[in-house]
């Protein structure tokens, strides 16, 4: 590894309508180093490499490429500048042959093509950097670890020297993961520099040279691998010093309201990420759920909800059984659910707050409104009456919520979720991208739910809003729980190792 | 008001003008152009236009589709006055029964039907005699003894066409069998050539057809093979191929339909026009050696001079029953609803 | 100063009025110009040319909308476009791309054929045998439609091949039984079937000119309306319609609104087809409907998917094709004129929709946009 730097980002600033996905970024890679960039999802890790790789382009900010300004208007003007990107979605042609995948990735790979030649110098170049392929197999015939592998052939073989990683092991096998990571050794070693994107604590810290920690769109800062440990990188990524400003209402918790048993559930890709999971939240209760995200939160929601089907364990409301009940019946015996994603999955956009409100029909306090003979005006009135209460700024309740700021279209989403009373409410990343006002409204919505006598499951990755609102802790880790701690400041550190994946009954032998 | 008033003054004006003059409307199922059907039905109006000039106003519309459609464009004729409407589709047949009830003052004259009210009349002609005429031609030019029929559609108009053309090649050469291939459409080229090609591929070598479009005459040419038009001269697009077509001479009838209607001495008898009414005949081209010609013009004086029927007896159906026995004779009714094949016809009635 | 043209960020009100309305008036227009050319050629003189275009242009509007006879016209093609335009805008309303209403209109037809010649042949109460008439020929548009939804739940498949498709199967059926099995004995051959019986034609009133099918229409059209405002179904579909993850989120069953969607928009469309057999054909011939569901999709385009504005729109519409006969008949346009004109009319609404969905802002140049 040299000092000298063969790429700098300096200044990036990127904004997409509503997020400013890069502020202000910096970045300095060093020729022959793995450089990790860490951070939560939304972070800006993706948004910041799609720039350098030419995919989206910087509102501000420059790019230096040996020490030399460039412009980098496409992904061919990368591939030029010998910048190599792997995406997590492979980019091959599955009735093709790893060869032909890799003349295809070729600018101009000519009016005769020498498959021969070409298999030939694949195949050494597998050999040399210990990524064993076999250049004449179809691409559907193989595992995603050698699809993997002909993507970074590709890259070696058009010449790149700065190769862009993007959580390449989110799917992988741990066997195929060591063998990346002993690909990606021999490679620095011959002068290649890999920025290596992840979340993941224990790779990040097994392979890296340097770690850049991004959080909210800014690099808090690049670290040597030896000046840092776990502890220190979930602070820089979850951010926030926590504070305790405000006393939580006390609660004389009830009966169990709600009651997970060895849940398993697995995510989109069809990996397990809800594994063997147990947990119970009681009446006038919030439990807290601390995790980086990914570690399973959102499917645990969805399971619970109704959203996802589940693999084997149980899922119980007050003692019955929820695995057969559709989600309406879920949402009538009292289930509420604030989720993440509240512009797709929580809100019509397109519709006014009057049919956001009462999307669910579940609002109590309509005189005889049937089937067969809604009442407009008085779910106008009601809507009225709610946009009081929780004083969502909006013209009128006709008005479409697509117009509305974040905080109050998350504001419509409570006064539907909460004005059902609800016996369970699970709240997932209740207040991501509001302000601090209407952060404070929410939480004092959702406390007062928990006077109410509602159990809450909080799913958040700001270790500042469980604890300011949870009675209990549960941190999560790969769809696990590692433990248990009170909401309590000082358990920070202990929740930092167990979201980097150690058991709580395993920390004090560390 | 006033000004209403004013416009009913200016319309009445214009009414009483046109008094002199016959309204006439012709409606047509497919565009003039088609080159066929409608094109000699146009003819037929441009001379009657040509005719009687000052003392008929003429109007048409194109492309009238069967069934509903048509309905509101007799309803849009005759509620403006007009004297006659021609409508020459026999689809147009339950519109035009029902228009014509309502409108007792306007002349119908339907084209091919079989409907007639007290002021609605049915014309068409005997287009089976100039069809047994070219059946003369294609039964002695063939040489591979394989005929094709590009059909139309299934109905009695077609199945006596294709008939009277089987009884002509028998006449000449009992040998020769006719090959029907059904397109379902009056006009439309690309799937008319098609059925061509399909009989060409069997071995035609002399194609005939019931379709408007020259579409089976141009397979003819390409491949080199001999073929019968129909409506009119088509020679001009299959030179080498075109041997004769029986045709429509529509004028001279509509002249007198509507000279007719002018000296009040029409009525709702069906008409039924001939080659003795010079409504159809046969042209051919040079291509049709003498010999074979002169037995046409001889035959077509036969029809003429009421000597010779083509329907006359004995005649089998495909099955091999008698249906007329020696001296019989098809009559009107008969030939207007027949469904069956004589016997040297290979295909089905679909 | 500069000028802008940005999208809107919402549309307001008026200009779902102003739009068509203004779309039409250019068409005219253009058309105006055309014609003008045209008569021009054949009368010579620029003047002349001109006072006929007027003349041709009174005709157009007074014909279909202001004439009894023409009247007559207009409501008789409007009501199997207004069937099925209802239909369609029923599924459109949860974006569920119904092309297959011509075929559901052909087997609804097919249906009303078979039970008013077959199935209850001998029936003699008008009331009855019409209800049976009607209640087949929807059921027949709803299997029909059935089968798309039911690809679109469980394989998900695209509608909008599915259906479309599925117009040139119904098509074909009605061809294979009126050229065979159910071809008139008395027909002289003709690819038709027998006429219906007396009692399963609707009664008629302005002396037979008009049959009652418009009324059915309007009625369905006020019963489409009541669902769509009234009723938790017409919540629900627009729930559905906006956001299909937020249907699910609401415990919506998505599949369940998809399918009920298409069969009742199926199911409309072929009572449509059998009360133009009923009202207006009274026996099924081949290609009766000259693409009646092709021109209802954009009819419903145009209501906005509103059913009380597709009555009012199909009207028009009825009328503009009537309007066009005219102007063949008196003014000795071909054809082809006439197809110009309306593509001419559909080219300037389609456009007309596209340039509304823009604006131009006029912004001082020292203003810096905003950054949000």
């Amino acid at each position: 590894m040299d000092d000298y730097p063969i790429l700098e980002m300096k200044n990036i600033q990127k904004a997409f309508p509503g997020v400013l996905a890069n502020d202000n970024i910096s970045l300095e890679i060093r020729r022959g180093e793995v450089h990790a960039l860490l951070g939560e999802n939304g972070a800006g890790k993706t948004t910041l490499m799609n720039i350098l790789f030419g995919i989206y382009h910087p509102d501000h900010g420059e790019i230096l490429i040996n020490g030399k300004k460039t412009f980098i208007h496409s992904p061919q003007d990368a591939i030029n500048e010998k910048i190599g990107m792997v995406q997590q979605h492979f980019a091959l042609v599955p009735s093709f042959t790893v060869a032909e995948n890799v003349i295809l990735g070729l600018k101009n790979f000519g009016f005769i093509i020498k498959t021969k030649q070409v298999e030939q110098q694949i195949k050494e170049l597998g050999e040399r950097y210990s990524l064993p392929v076999r250049p004449k197999a179809r691409v559907w015939t193989l595992s995603v670890g050698e699809r993997q592998r002909i993507e970074i052939l590709k890259l070696l073989y058009t010449g790149a020297n700065i190769l862009i990683l993007d959580e390449p092991t989110a799917v992988l096998t741990p066997q195929e993961t060591r063998q990346l990571f002993s690909a990606i050794r021999k490679l620095v070693k011959e002068g290649s520099s890999v920025i290596f994107i992840s979340h993941k604590l224990d790779e990040v810290l097994e392979i890296s040279d340097r770690i850049s920690v991004l959080r909210n769109g800014k690099n808090t800062g690049t670290l040597n691998r030896e000046e840092v440990d776990r502890r220190t990188l979930v602070q820089r990524m979850v951010g926030r010093d926590v504070l305790m400003d405000q006393e939580k209402p006390k609660v004389e918790p009830g009966p169990v309201k709600i009651e997970v048993k060895d849940l398993t559930v697995k995510n989109d890709k069809g990996l397990t990420a809800v594994n063997n999971l147990s947990l119970e939240i009681h009446g006038g209760e919030i439990l807290g759920i601390a995790g980086v995200a990914g570690n399973g939160q959102k499917e645990l929601a969805e399971a619970i909800y109704g959203l996802r089907p589940i693999e084997t364990g149980k899922i119980q409301m007050a003692g019955e059984d929820l695995h057969h009940r559709s989600i309406k019946k879920r949402i009538q015996s009292g289930l509420s659910f604030i989720p993440q994603d509240r512009k797709s999955i929580a809100t019509c956009p397109n519709l006014s707050v009057m049919f956001n409100i009462f999307m669910k029909n579940t609002i109590p306090g309509l005189k005889k409104s049937s089937a067969w003979n809604i009442q407009i005006k008085q779910m106008h009135e009601k809507t009225r009456e709610l946009i009081r209460n929780f004083s969502i700024s909006t013209p009128s309740s006709k008005t479409r919520v697509r117009y509305l700021s974040g905080g109050n279209l998350q504001k419509v989403v409570l006064a539907r979720e909460l004005s059902s009373n609800p016996s369970v409410i699970i709240a997932e990343h209740p207040t991501r991208g509001l302000d601090i006002g209407a952060m404070e409204f929410v939480y004092q919505a959702l406390l007062e739910e928990k006077k109410k006598g509602s159990a809450i499951l909080l799913l958040a990755g700001e270790l500042y809003e469980i604890f300011r609102l949870s009675d209990r802790v549960a941190v999560i880790y790969e769809g696990e729980v590692m433990g248990y701690t009170p909401p309590d400041p000082s358990y920070t550190e202990k929740i930092g190792f167990m979201m980097a994946g150690t058991r709580e009954d395993s920390i004090h032998e560390n | 008001m006033k000004k209403l008033l004013f416009v009913l003054a200016i319309l009445l004006f214009v009414a009483s003008l046109s008094v002199a003059a016959t309204r006439v409307a012709f409606v047509y199922v497919s565009p003039v152009g088609d080159g066929g059907y409608t094109f000699m039905h146009d003819q037929g109006r441009l001379y009657l236009e040509e005719a009687l000039g000052e003392d008929v106003v003429v109007d048409i519309i194109e492309s009238v589709p069967e069934g509903a459609e048509a309905e509101s464009v007799f309803r849009g004729y005759a509620q403006r006055g007009y004297d006659i409407i021609f409508g020459t589709s026999f689809g147009y047949m339950d519109s035009m029964v029902k228009v014509s009830k309502q409108f007792p003052k306007t002349i119908f004259m339907h084209c091919s039907g079989y409907k007639t009210t007290d002021n609605m009349g049915v014309y068409f002609g005997r287009m089976y005699q100039p069809r047994f005429l070219s059946g003369l031609v294609a039964g002695a030019m063939t040489k591979s003894n394989i005929i094709g029929y590009v059909a139309a559609y299934p109905i009695p108009e077609v199945i006596r066409g294709i008939n009277a053309f089987a009884l002509g090649v028998s006449y000449v050469n009992p040998e020769a069998k006719i090959h029907v291939v059904w397109s379902n459409t009056w006009f439309d080229p690309t799937l008319e050539k098609d059925a061509a090609i399909s009989l060409l591929d069997i071995g035609a070598d002399v194609i005939a057809q019931h379709q408007d479009s020259a579409a089976p005459q141009q397979a003819a040419e390409e491949r080199g093979v001999m073929s019968i038009g129909y409506n009119s001269d088509m020679s001009a697009f299959a030179p080498n191929a075109f041997l004769a077509a029986p045709i429509w001479a529509w004028g001279p009838y509509y002249v007198k339909a509507v000279q007719d209607v002018q000296n009040g001495t029409w009525t709702n008898e069906p008409y039924w026009g001939g080659i003795e009414d010079e409504l159809v005949d046969i042209v051919m081209s040079d291509l049709v050696p003498a010999g074979v010609a002169n037995l046409v013009y001889a035959m077509r004086e036969s029809i003429i001079k009421n000597q010779f029927h083509p329907f006359q007896g004995p005649i089998y159906d495909q099955d091999g029953n008698l249906r007329y026995a020696e001296g019989e004779m098809a009559s009107d009714e008969e030939l207007l609803s027949m469904d069956w094949f004589v016997s040297n016809v290979v295909g089905r009635l679909q | 100063m500069k000028i802008k043209i940005e999208k809107r960020l919402n549309t307001p009100r008026y200009l779902s009025l102003v739009v068509p309305v203004v779309s039409i008036f250019a068409a005219l227009l253009i058309m105006f110009v055309i014609l003008t050319i045209f008569f021009m050629g054949r009368i010579g003189s620029f003047q002349g040319a001109f006072s006929e275009t007027v003349s041709a242009y009174k005709e157009l509007i007074t014909w279909p909308f202001f004439n009894q006879y023409g009247l007559y016209s207009t409501i008789s093609k409007m009501v199997p476009l207004a069937f099925v335009a209802l239909g369609l805008s029923f599924a459109y309303k949860m974006k569920i791309w119904n092309i297959g209403g011509e075929g559901q209109l052909y087997m609804g037809a097919l249906a009303a054929t078979w039970a008013a010649l077959f199935v209850f042949r001998g029936i003699t109460s008008p009331i009855l045998l019409i209800t049976l008439v009607a209640i087949f020929s929807a059921i027949a548009g709803a299997l029909w439609a059935l089968i798309p939804a039911l690809m679109k739940a469980y394989a998900k498949t695209d509608e909008i091949v599915v259906t479309l498709m599925l117009n040139y199967v119904a098509i074909f059926w009605v061809d294979y039984l009126v050229y065979g099995p159910w071809r008139d004995p008395k027909g002289f051959g003709f690819p038709g079937t027998a006429a219906f019986p007396e009692p399963a034609m609707l009664p008629t009133f302005f002396d037979g000119n008009v049959h009652i099918g418009i009324f059915i229409a309007i009625a369905f059209a006020i019963l489409l309306q009541y669902i769509d405002v009234k009723t938790q179904w017409g919540f629900n579909s627009r729930i559905v319609g906006d956001n299909k993850k937020a249907a699910t989120y609401s415990g919506i069953k998505v599949k369940k609104y998809t399918i009920i969607s298409l069969v009742v928009s199926g199911a409309i469309a072929g009572l449509g087809g059998g009360v133009q057999m009923m009202g207006m054909q009274h026996r099924l011939m081949h290609g009766f409907s000259p693409g009646y569901g092709y021109t209802a999709i954009i009819i419903a385009w145009l209501a906005k998917l509103n059913p009380i504005a597709v009555i009012f729109v199909s009207f028009l519409f009825g009328g503009l094709l009537v309007g066009n006969d005219q102007l063949q008949m008196f003014y000795k346009l071909p054809i082809s004129l006439i197809s110009i004109f309306q593509g001419l009319v559909l080219f300037c609404l389609l456009g007309g929709e596209a340039i509304a969905a823009y604006r131009l802002k006029i912004e001082k140049a020292e203003e810096v946009p905003a950054n949000e």
